[in-house]
């Protein structure tokens, strides 16, 4: 209140003694002390912002014009690409932008776990950063399916057919994710469902608990020191700036880098080699017609490869399931990052040699994995995709006893040329 | 070890390389599609509508849509490339239906819309170019890049009467049409593409030096 009362009259006074606007956003916007050393790395956040605001405008005109039956959702995405003004636009940006927010949220989580953003007190931004994750891979899903192309159709019963495996409960539990016994129509609608109102809600939702516990948190910083131990006499961090005008200008920049490269995709190569539209989805669903490849997107196929590199039974359980299981840990040990991570430091910057070894094994193995999950496989290539499979889980499972064995370098008190 | 990986990872790059070829049994023919050059599309058209259209469809393409990026009058396109009475709004649908079509060739000819979009251009430009007599098949042709295929060589005649580059011309003009009909946004999306980068690489410029000048001042 006594803040207030000094800024006499007008609507914003009206409005800060009935709903706190002006601290609001001081808090979380203008005066948000961001760390002096964050770089590059730190821009992909601002960026997520940017996509998620943009596929939700373009996935709501799109929806004015599509139609969730199994009938007419093929032709009703070419009539969007043909008869709706703009139509195209709105389509290859929602495309392109489903890729993008996969690309910067790879980015975003590995920036995490270099400087050990998910350290204490940061578990929870971490982990709802990690929940985001989980249901924008099911965003992502749930979309790819609704065009109903061949690979739309074929991705589903994939996919879907995986909890078929599942011991006991398995088939009954895929037949009611379907509605039906196969894929069709009554799939579609409810994966539409889901995708245009509740996955949308939630992820806002949990985007909103982020940033919100960042802010109230603060910001991790490359060198994974605690800028809150030295502060002036107003109780702001000394290696801080604030948001406007240091950081902004800084995400503007990024944003304008960013856009550079997304509209090359959209408006030069928007079927992006096969990556962003994959040619097979341009011929429409045909139960009766199964595509010689099945891959899923790019942006899954790392976990695609683990769930395939499992081809072994073992204690009663089918080779599928436990493929199953594989990826489904794959993407589950993100989560378990916080509790991992026993060093005494928190940016890879101080950490020792082992664990700068096994992140490098774990960068190796996801870009190695993505690749398998994207090829036919092989017997080279399941061999590959085992030992990688290693690889990537070793990053996570040892990590409680590298990051204590090692030695690490001394972390500074203050940023680094403050 | 960190190198015996990555030898690895290249190595599993050239061994799907080796094998099979694009084209089927043989290598694709180059082919590069200009669907600026209007008098290309236009003759595309007409050998389709001519050849194909009896029997594969462009049904997510309309006749006027068609008529106003290939620049034709829309009297003249009615006259000479509307055959069954269909309004020029209307969906390019054929009247073959599936039952008539199994009975009579064994299966449904697919809709063409977006065939180059499904299989490559140079694909189809290779495929209809590779035609050879083979009396074993009911027709008695065989296809180098699609092996046993259903279709006959409908465009026999003009692989007969005509040179072979002139052959080759009238391939690749139907094939530079069937590009564009794939993905008839594809100049305009181009042309507004120079404008908005040009845009952003304006804006991004401006954006740097405002970062820059805040960034010297945090020093």
């Amino acid at each position: 209140m006594a803040a207030n009362e000094k800024n006499s009259g007008g609507i914003v006074n009206w409005f800060d003694t009935r709903f706190p606007v002006t601290d609001l956003l001081e808090r979380h916007l203008s005066k948000y002390p961001a760390p002096t050393n964050l770089n590059f790395w730190y821009l992909f956040g601002f960026l997520m912002i940017v996509v998620l605001a943009m596929q939700i405008l373009t996935g709501l005109w799109l929806m004015m014009n599509y139609t969730n039956t199994a009938e007419e959702a093929f032709s009703s995405v070419e009539y969007i690409m043909r008869d709706v003004e703009y139509g195209w636009l709105l389509r290859y940006m929602h495309a392109a932008g489903a890729s993008a927010f996969f690309a910067l949220i790879y980015l975003h989580m590995f920036r995490g776990m270099m400087y050990g953003s998910y350290r204490k007190p940061r578990e929870l931004i971490w982990v709802g950063g990690w929940v985001t994750y989980v249901l924008l891979c099911a965003e992502g899903f749930t979309g790819y399916v609704l065009p109903w192309g061949q690979m739309s159709f074929w991705a589903a019963q994939v996919i879907i057919s995986l909890l078929g495996s599942i011991p006991i409960i398995g088939e009954d539990l895929a037949t009611w994710i379907r509605g039906d016994y196969l894929i069709s129509g009554i799939t579609l609608s409810r994966l539409f469902a889901f995708h245009v109102v509740l996955l949308p809600i939630m992820i806002i939702a949990v985007v909103f608990f982020h940033i919100l516990a960042l802010h109230e948190i603060g910001s991790n910083n490359p060198d994974g020191i605690d800028i809150k131990k030295h502060v002036d006499k107003d109780g702001v961090p000394l290696d801080s700036k604030p948001f406007y005008p240091y950081d902004i200008t800084h995400d503007i920049y990024a944003l304008g880098v960013f856009l550079l490269i997304f509209c090359s995709v959209v408006f030069f190569f928007p079927e992006g080699g096969g990556y962003v539209l994959e040619y097979v989805n341009f011929e429409p669903a045909n139960p009766l017609s199964t595509p010689a490849h099945i891959v899923p997107s790019w942006y899954f196929t790392p976990f695609y490869a683990m769930l395939r590199a499992v081809d072994f039974a073992l204690f009663g359980f089918t080779a599928k399931f436990l493929g199953f299981v594989t990826m489904a840990a794959g993407i589950a040990i993100f989560a378990a990052l916080p509790w991992l991570d026993r060093s005494p430091v928190k940016s890879i910057r101080y950490k020792g040699i082992l664990s700068k070894a096994f992140l490098a094994g774990f960068v190796v193995s996801f870009f190695v994995l993505g690749y398998l999950g994207a090829v036919p496989p092989s017997d080279l290539k399941n061999l590959l995709a085992k030992v990688f499979t290693v690889v990537y889980f070793s990053y996570f499972l040892l990590m409680p006893i590298y990051t204590r064995l090692e030695k690490c370098k001394p972390v500074p008190e203050r940023a680094p040329g403050h | 070890m960190r190198l015996l990986f990555i030898i690895l990872f290249f190595s599993s790059f050239t061994f799907s390389a080796e094998g099979d070829f694009n084209c089927g049994t043989i290598e694709c023919d180059n082919f590069s599609a200009d669907t600026t050059d209007l008098a290309s599309l236009q003759s595309g058209l007409t050998t389709y509508m001519n050849n194909c259209y009896g029997c594969h469809s462009l049904k997510y393409s309309r006749y006027n849509r068609v008529a106003k990026d290939l620049k034709i009058p829309i009297e003249i396109y009615q006259e000479n490339l509307i055959f069954d009475g269909s309004k020029p709004g209307e969906l390019m649908n054929i009247s073959l239906n599936e039952k008539d079509a199994v009975e009579w060739i064994g299966a449904k000819p697919p809709d063409l819309t977006l065939e180059a979009r499904i299989r490559k251009p140079e694909w189809i430009y290779t495929y209809l170019r590779t035609y050879y007599p083979d009396a074993s098949r009911p027709y008695g042709v065989n296809n180098r890049v699609y092996q046993n295929v259903s279709m006959p060589n409908v465009l026999e005649d003009l692989q007969l009467n005509l040179s072979a580059a002139e052959f080759d011309k009238v391939i690749y003009d139907l094939t530079n049409f069937l590009v564009y009909v794939a993905d008839p946004s594809a100049n305009e999306r181009k042309r507004i593409g120079v404008y908005v980068l040009l845009f952003l690489l304006l804006f991004t410029s401006f954006a740097y030096l405002t970062y820059r000048e805040f960034k010297k001042e945090l020093k």
